[in-house]
């Protein structure tokens, strides 16, 4: 595909009118030529644009209320979501959108459910890199670390999997593992343990990644942090974005 | 393996002991992108904040494509969930907030006015209205309304038939090929002024890539 014929697919995308076919091509092309991203950045910024000419219209006084209420019934922006529940003086209209929103919940729930159920028998990591590798979306990174080698992390953000591989890296005292880290906004989530072999490691990360989380490794006793955050400084930190 | 561009994103020695700034760097006039990144962490405050800002500008959106206030209001819920279950996925380096719930907001519009009305019931209303945007009545704030005479004035240098093409796309919420259908063209001609269009007013607003 050329970039004009890209440009095609990238403007139908931005404005929301592709047919089903061609969206399966602009993603697809999109996961095989990066250099591209800044036409698909631009085309969607233009196309907000759009949107926001458009004169505003006050919503009800009472819809702020009623979104807020939902919020706060939630545990927060990154558990997992509480449906909303239907209010029996909505128009059927509204209540059938709930309960489409509901199932798009349950749904998303059980391929949750499905990715904790084959990481339960842990895959081997080969298999977790292949199966991150065969997403159109598959992205990686590459930083040094602190005391030699590198660091390149894979991941999917539609599987909200991740992977580390190491090259290079200096060898770790007896006693000590290297543990990863998902830090999201600042706070690091214990993601599992992992030691290299001639300072090389692939190592799956445990939990689900988000996109913009930054992946640390630290040097911590064996069995990981026992205080369930880093006692160390990270010797490498990757972002996701 | 190591020639890498440097990352916009530097995470040295990262922020691990939650003490430090977050790594992330917005751009500073980015006000809704900061309250985007504030909400994924949990904030609610920020996120009625976020409604404050946003709420009436997403609704003229969704109101231009669906009409119904109603069905409008229900999918402007719809937004704000489906913004505070994923502000984490907001990238600041990869956009404006504006634009990350403007797409939102778009999205859902088109999906509902092809769920709800058929093509030949929003033929009918949409030829009953003006194709084009009705800038004139843009007035509440200057910014906004700077912005909306900007596209108003770029959108005029199309040629009518990429106008066309561009107004049915984003406010019908007609597909490439809903729009061959409803213009006699072919579908390889809708693609071609779809992507010239945009090209066009990518270049006359200023948008770089």
């Amino acid at each position: 595909m050329n970039r004009q014929e890209f440009l095609e697919l990238s403007a139908g995308h931005a404005l929301h009118a592709l047919s089903p076919a061609d969206e399966q091509l602009f993603t697809e092309a999109m996961a095989a030529h990066p250099e591209w991203a800044g036409d698909i950045r631009a085309d969607r910024e233009t196309a907000a644009l759009l949107g926001s000419a458009v004169p505003s219209v006050t919503p009800s006084a009472e819809l702020r209320g009623r979104i807020l209420d939902q919020i706060g019934r939630g545990s927060g922006a990154t558990a997992p979501a509480e449906a909303p529940t239907p209010r029996p003086s909505m128009a059927r209209r509204g209540w059938f959108a709930l309960a489409a929103s509901l199932v798009v919940l349950l749904v998303l729930a059980g391929v949750g459910a499905l990715f904790a159920s084959q990481i339960a028998g842990p895959p081997t990591s080969s298999t977790a890199l292949a199966q991150i590798q065969r997403q159109p979306d598959a992205d990686s990174a590459t930083e040094k670390v602190a005391g030699g080698g590198t660091a390149t992390v894979h991941w999917s953000d539609t599987l909200g999997k991740a992977v580390l591989v190491s090259d290079g890296m200096a060898r770790i005292p007896s006693g000590k593992v290297f543990e990863l880290w998902y830090v999201r906004d600042g706070t690091p989530t214990a993601a599992g343990t992992f030691t290299t072999t001639d300072g090389k490691a692939t190592a799956p990360l445990r939990g689900s990644m988000h996109l913009g989380d930054t992946i640390a490794v630290t040097v911590e006793p064996h069995g990981g942090s026992p205080t369930g955050a880093p006692t160390t400084r990270p010797i490498v930190a990757i972002p996701t974005s | 393996m190591l020639d890498l561009p440097p990352r916009a994103v530097i995470v040295e020695p990262v922020v691990i002991d939650g003490l430090d700034e977050p790594e992330y760097q917005p751009d500073p006039i980015d006000q809704v992108g900061l309250l985007l990144v504030r909400t994924a962490g949990g904030d609610r405050d920020a996120f009625s904040q976020l409604y404050d800002i946003m709420a009436s500008r997403i609704l003229g959106l969704i109101v231009r494509i669906l009409i119904d206030r109603a069905q409008s209001e229900e999918v402007l819920q719809e937004v704000f969930l489906e913004a505070w279950q994923s502000a984490s996925r907001f990238a600041p380096n990869k956009g404006r907030g504006r634009t990350w719930l403007l797409t939102i907001a778009h999205r859902r519009a088109v999906d509902r006015v092809r769920a709800s009305q058929s093509a030949s019931d929003r033929d009918l209303r949409i030829g009953r209205r003006n194709l084009g945007v009705d800038y004139d009545v843009v007035a509440e704030h200057v910014e906004l309304r700077i912005e909306a005479e900007q596209v108003g004035s770029a959108l005029a240098e199309l040629s009518d038939a990429q106008r066309e093409t561009l107004t049915l796309a984003y406010f019908g919420g007609y597909s490439q090929s809903e729009i061959a259908t409803l213009t006699g063209a072919p579908l390889g001609t809708v693609k071609t002024r779809m992507r010239d269009g945009l090209a066009r007013l990518r270049d006359r607003l200023g948008v770089s890539t």
